[in-house]
């Protein structure tokens, strides 16, 4: 087998004393979903912040399909094909819901896909549908609910058509029939296929979830850190009975 | 007549369905009419004069909202590239003998380059730091106006160049029509796909990033643009007052931009253009009591800032019109369905 879909190397980072990332090293495929769980603090937005060059690695190396990514600019990421959600949302308050994912579709990598879908609200459209707000497209951003916000921000993320999709804390926010609702997009996701005028690759993804009973569903690895480094690596099954990731993240009771 | 009569026909429907159907765009429309059609009333010289430079500053202030309404990159030193237009106009004219329809678009295309000048260690700077920084290129740049004398004219300016053009009434129509086609041209740009994403970039810059948008280059597209027009205006400036002096690039000019523009209301581009309409004569106006001429500006601004905070037009705008809840389309505020999706308008 070639080169890892993403390959992870030794990467260290340090916000002043605090190790926020800590000699963290994991490979995975192009056919994966990975879980990435761990207490509150434990590095993984800013992990997910490295691989999108949101922020710069102290030290180590991050490959994405035999690329090295360190010190490219973010939009030059995405464009190679990496997507990823804000844990505490980002929208762009005060342009419609539609606006917000035009600026998605609009990005090089998305518009050199849909050639034969010369408009992009329409595309933009198809993956607010994918996500379940398509009725409020016109309304703007900041009237949105939490759970709403969130279903934008994975409207946004899959509009850039990407092979690997980074989701932070996807079910933050939302009620128990949205989140199975959203796993099953998901799912869905995963698969690949058309969802109207949008292409789905079925994108490899890292998802970060605190709601792992729903995680465990959908996932078919998890790795769990605790400041900052990996504890655990593994099935669901594996990491739920790990002494270690009990001790420090699940607690006596488990899942 | 048979062609010609169908052809106003349709002419006269697009005209109903498009303009007749809200009291904003009617409104554009009477604005156009009366500027276009102004010189059949009357041709008073001091009238045209006040019309000419009232339309050469709508430019400007419009340019600016462009960037730093739409865009969000606050800029204080706007006179900056007003400045460039004007000088640089000034000198093609008077020492390569460029004429006035020359060296006017190369003045834009000089301040395109100041803006890539200030666009880029501007880059990495947001808000207030933003704002300071681009306070100081015009005044740098006033430094080296006065360094060199010998070239500039130092404090007098560039002074002799070539009219606009023969006379006052084409000097009119020169600026009002160019006037209304490059305000166009803005509007339609901020209503374009790069419109959207200058508005994100002022949203969140970070979340452009992330959806894979190349956030330098729709920056210094902003401030190149935004340089272009305001360098345009600057231009026309020189060739009509036919001097270039120091006081295009002072801070109260970068400082009027903003009023003009904060007055009008920002992200509308109507907005700026109507308070120069506005504010321009009116302090002409005030001039009938020269020793409380500044004082009575300042109040009316501070007066209709205080009780229409997002400006004059959009607030204007928000009380004749009302926005279908469902479709998002606008309406005349007396109706009471949407036009289009015939929703019950609260
Ligand atoms: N920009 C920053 N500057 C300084 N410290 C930071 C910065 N970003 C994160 N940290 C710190 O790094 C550590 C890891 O934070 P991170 O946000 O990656 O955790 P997390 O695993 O995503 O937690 P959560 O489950 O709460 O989202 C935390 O202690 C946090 O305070
Ligand atoms: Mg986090």
């Amino acid at each position: 087998m070639g080169q890892a879909f993403l390959e992870i190397d030794g990467l260290f980072k340090d916000f002043g004393g605090l190790r926020a990332v800590d000699n963290v090293s994991f490979s995975m495929n192009r056919d994966q979903i990975l879980g990435l769980i761990g207490p509150n603090g434990a590095g993984k937005t800013t992990l997910v912040r490295l691989i999108t060059g949101i922020l710069r690695p102290d030290s180590g190396s991050i490959r994405f399909k035999g690329k090295n990514v360190i010190g490219l600019k973010t939009w030059d990421i995405i464009n190679l094909g990496i997507a990823c959600t804000f844990q505490n949302m980002r929208p762009f308050r005060r342009l419609p819901i539609i606006a917000n994912v035009m600026v998605s579709c609009l990005c090089p990598r998305a518009m050199k896909r849909g050639e034969w879908v010369k408009r992009v609200e329409a595309k933009a459209l198809d993956a607010l549908e994918f996500a379940g707000i398509s009725d409020m497209s016109l309304e703007k951003a900041s009237t949105l609910s939490q759970g709403d916000l969130k279903r934008l921000e994975v409207a946004r993320a899959i509009a850039t058509e990407p092979e690997l999709l980074i989701l932070d804390e996807p079910f933050g926010g939302l009620s128990p029939a949205e989140t199975d609702l959203m796993a099953k997009s998901i799912k869905r996701l995963h698969k690949g296929g058309r969802f109207g005028r949008l292409h789905s690759e079925g994108p490899a993804m890292i998802i970060i979830e605190h709601k792992l009973q729903q995680l465990m569903k959908i996932v078919d690895r998890i790795i769990v850190l605790n400041y900052g480094i990996i504890i655990a690596d593994g099935t669901p099954e594996e990491v739920v009975n790990d002494k270690e990731v009990v001790e420090s993240y699940l607690g006596e009771g488990g899942i | 007549m048979g062609i010609l009569g169908v052809y106003l026909r349709k002419i006269y429907t697009l005209f109903r369905g498009e303009v007749l159907v809200l009291p904003s765009r009617i409104v554009v429309f009477l604005f156009f009419l009366v500027l276009l059609f102004l010189p059949v009333v009357t041709q008073d010289l001091y009238l045209l004069r006040i019309l000419i430079l009232t339309s050469i500053f709508a430019i400007l202030a419009a340019s600016w909202d462009l960037l730093s309404g739409y865009t969000g990159q606050m800029n204080f030193g706007h006179a900056l590239f007003f400045g460039v237009g004007a000088y640089t106009a000034a000198l093609l004219n008077l020492h390569a003998h460029i004429p006035p329809y020359g060296s006017i678009p190369l003045g834009g295309l000089a301040a395109v380059l100041a803006g890539l000048v200030i666009g880029i260690p501007c880059l990495r700077l947001r808000g207030t730091y933003l704002a300071l920084t681009t306070l100081a290129f015009p005044i740098i740049l006033m430094g080296i106006v006065f360094a060199i004398p010998g070239i500039t004219g130092g404090e007098l300016g560039v002074s002799g160049l070539s009219r606009l053009s023969s006379s006052r009434l084409y000097d009119y129509y020169i600026t009002v029509v160019l006037m209304l086609g490059l305000c166009t041209i803005m509007w339609k740009i901020t209503d374009s796909k790069t419109g959207i994403i200058f508005h994100a970039i002022r949203e969140d810059e970070l979340a452009v990033r992330t959806s894979g948008i190349n956030v330098t280059r729709y920056k210094l597209l902003a401030f190149s643009l935004s340089g272009f027009f305001a360098g345009i205006s600057g231009g026309l400036y020189a060739h009509f007052m036919r001097i270039a002096g120091p006081s295009t690039l002072e801070v109260s000019m970068s400082f009027t931009v903003v009023i003009w523009a904060v007055f009008g209301g920002i992200v509308t581009i109507y907005g700026p253009v109507g308070a120069v309409f506005i504010l321009f004569p009116l302090l002409e106006f005030f001039r009938f009591w020269p020793e409380f001429r500044m004082l009575l500006f300042a109040v009316v601004i501070l007066l209709i800032l205080l009780y229409m905070p997002n400006g004059i037009l959009p607030w204007v705008r928000d009380k004749i019109e009302k926005e279908c809840p469902r479709c998002k389309v606008r309406n005349v505020a007396t109706r009471k369905t949407c036009r289009v999706c015939v929703a019950p308008l609260d």
